[in-house]
């Protein structure tokens, strides 16, 4: 085993520090009493009591919620449909041109996808709200579930479903019993990006929210053009913690999961 | 598979259960009923307190929206497929929305506190005879200093700001029709003036500007002069009374050539669904006591003359927010520039900005 150098070991702190700095930053005004971001007067709860009291606040992080997880849902079933799809195709062509056509999804600007949305979406009449943000949502998260479960697809190896046709199994089989357990890595990692990609999408949401119906980044969007209220600070600390929460509790449980394997005592 | 579907069952069924809670308190607030009423207002622009009130007062129920920019409120409502009873954009948006056919003309014998509103903010260039617009609040464009770090200027003409003392000092909001504004009115010329030989000589006094510039900046002039990067700067009075509230050491002027004077006002556009009440809405804000509640809390001028009388001395008599008719008659507001003119005074003001250094 090779031991980290002592510089290696300070520019990692370096760069935990760097990225963490803000947030901690942000945390600390959170219980500020003075009202903004410059001095720190002193230690209140008010603001946490604010947020807890904001019903509007609070429907807007539900809001934030559903879209999330039910964009995610979807455009994971979607998604995983079209790799599936997209690797079973006979010619070459096409498939680059999908794939690329995949792409092109990815790196065009939120702005333009937002934009394109608004326009379409009013021209087909539909009502600016819930439904036109899951829309719009799921569009942008297929083609990076795609792109995450399709190396998975690449890495299998044929083999693996010819004999489980050999053995007699209808491809209903080869799907469920040997294909998507084997790319389940992948279809988790899927979900979870296109989660995360949902939660903080900014641009796309605001040009396609209305009626009553926003979310948290349009939200505190709107409040910061009169200097950002500390509520957004002590909200920001409890969406904080309870990611870290869940992050910590994936850990418990992933470890808990490996440990009858044997996994734990080569460490 | 075992694991994908659990995955899948356990997101759906969290989503659904959220989305149950959130339509729960929905009803609970009476956000999903018939009796609703959309307002689109700036961020943090009105007493939420108010909001309850007049829910109270009315039964109906209040979805409040926001908006951070005149841009992106039109965009909202030149494109539909949204429902917004009462919207408040500023002046020069309300001559776009005019103009795009937006706005539903008010019907005035509902909304019999008009009368309290002061003479002086009725019948204005934008809207006149005030068929489509009410006035929420109103200010100014004026010099903000510290009067601590610039003992030496008192500060009452726009001059002031070429005293060579100044070097290196003001800060300008980026906004081209504001500083060639500026320079309009340090030459006692109109704000919307459209001689291009006047343009010109406001071009070449702005040039002359230049050394004493700090930086031409956006929003966060604000946070600049609360935590004294700058002593000097040109906003907006709502810009300046938020600085004073922060930093007490500053002091807010008006020059004495002149200078502009902004409306934020109360129109309901053509998305609503509400529009009796959206016009209990505009009467209800437009009650003094209301009014001056709501000025208290945002902190802007209010243009209802009634209700200052429920404002403490304190800010009716601070001249600053509130100046008298011997100023106010000096100012102007922006009127709508053709096409033509309006890149005219972008390009001025781009020519400006590359001068600098």
């Amino acid at each position: 085993m090779k031991k980290t150098g002592k510089l290696s070991v300070i520019y990692l702190v370096l760069v935990f520090i760097i990225l963490y700095t803000p947030i901690f930053y942000l945390i600390y005004y959170s219980f500020n009493s003075g009202g903004s971001m410059h001095h720190f007067q002193e230690f209140t709860l008010d603001w946490y009591e604010e947020v807890f009291h904001d019903t509007r606040l609070f429907i807007i992080l539900l809001n934030t919620l559903v879209v999330a997880l039910l964009s995610s849902a979807i455009s994971t079933i979607i998604g995983v449909a079209g790799a599936l799809a997209i690797t079973r195709m006979r010619s070459k062509r096409t498939r680059n041109a999908l794939l690329t056509l995949n792409n092109v999804m990815i790196v065009s600007p939120d702005v333009i996808i937002g934009a394109s949305f608004l326009i379409l979406l009013t021209a087909i009449g539909v009502n600016l709200g819930f439904f036109s943000v899951l829309i719009s949502h799921i569009a942008f998260s297929v083609p990076i579930v795609v792109l995450m479960v399709l190396p998975k697809l690449e890495e299998m190896s044929p083999t693996l479903v010819d004999a489980a046709r050999d053995l007699g199994a209808s491809s209903r089989d080869v799907l469920t019993k040997v294909v998507i357990p084997y790319i389940s890595p992948g279809i988790f990692a899927g979900f979870f990006m296109a989660l995360t990609y949902s939660l903080d999408d900014f641009a796309v949401t605001f040009f396609v929210t209305g009626g009553g119906f926003s979310t948290l980044s349009v939200e505190i969007y709107s409040l910061a053009r009169r200097g950002i209220s500390l509520t957004i600070n002590a909200l920001s600390t409890l969406i904080f913690l309870a990611t870290l929460a869940l992050v910590i509790g994936y850990y418990i449980i992933t470890k808990r999961g490996s440990k009858p394997s044997g996994a734990e005592a080569r460490e | 598979m075992k694991k994908v579907t659990q995955m899948f069952t356990i997101v759906f069924a969290a989503a659904f259960a959220l989305m149950y809670l959130t339509s729960y308190l929905n009803a609970l607030h009476g956000y999903s009923g018939p009796d609703t009423l959309t307002i689109y207002n700036w961020g943090d622009y009105i007493d939420p307190y108010l909001i309850k009130e007049f829910e109270r007062e009315t039964g109906l129920k209040v979805i409040y929206q926001t908006f951070d920019s005149n841009e992106a409120m039109l965009t909202k409502i030149a494109h539909g497929g949204v429902t917004f009873d009462v919207v408040i954009p500023s002046d020069y948006a309300i001559s776009k929305m005019k103009e795009q056919e937006l706005l539903i003309p008010l019907d005035h014998s509902k909304l019999p506190n008009l009368k309290h509103i002061d003479a002086r903010f009725l019948d204005l260039p934008f809207d006149e005879k005030n068929v489509y617009s009410i006035p929420y609040f109103w200010g100014t464009y004026g010099i903000i200093y510290n009067p601590e770090v610039i003992t030496d200027i008192d500060f009452d003409s726009w001059d002031d700001l070429w005293d060579p003392r100044l070097q290196n000092q003001i800060l300008l909001v980026d906004s081209a029709r504001e500083v060639i504004g500026m320079g309009l009115n340090s030459l006692c010329y109109s704000l919307n003036d459209t001689d291009m030989d006047h343009l010109q000589q406001a071009k070449a006094k702005l040039d002359m500007l230049i050394p004493n510039i700090r930086a031409i900046v956006g929003d966060e002039i604000k946070m600049l002069l609360e935590t004294e990067e700058a002593a000097v700067a040109v906003v907006w009075s709502g810009d300046a009374s938020e600085i004073i509230g922060e930093n007490d050491k500053f002091d807010y002027v008006i020059p004495k050539e002149g200078s502009n004077v902004w409306f934020d006002n109360m129109v309901i556009p053509t998305t609503a669904k509400n529009v009796e009440g959206a016009h209990q809405f505009i009467n209800f804000m437009l009650d003094p006591e209301n009014a001056a509640q709501n000025a208290e809390y945002v902190g802007y001028s209010t243009p209802n003359a009634e209700a200052l009388r429920y404002l403490p001395e304190e800010i009716t008599s601070d001249e600053r927010f509130y100046p008298g008719s011997e100023i106010t008659d000096k100012l102007e507001v922006y009127e709508n520039l053709s096409k033509r003119m309006t890149a005219y005074y972008n390009e001025l003001f781009l020519e400006f900005k590359m001068h600098r250094k």
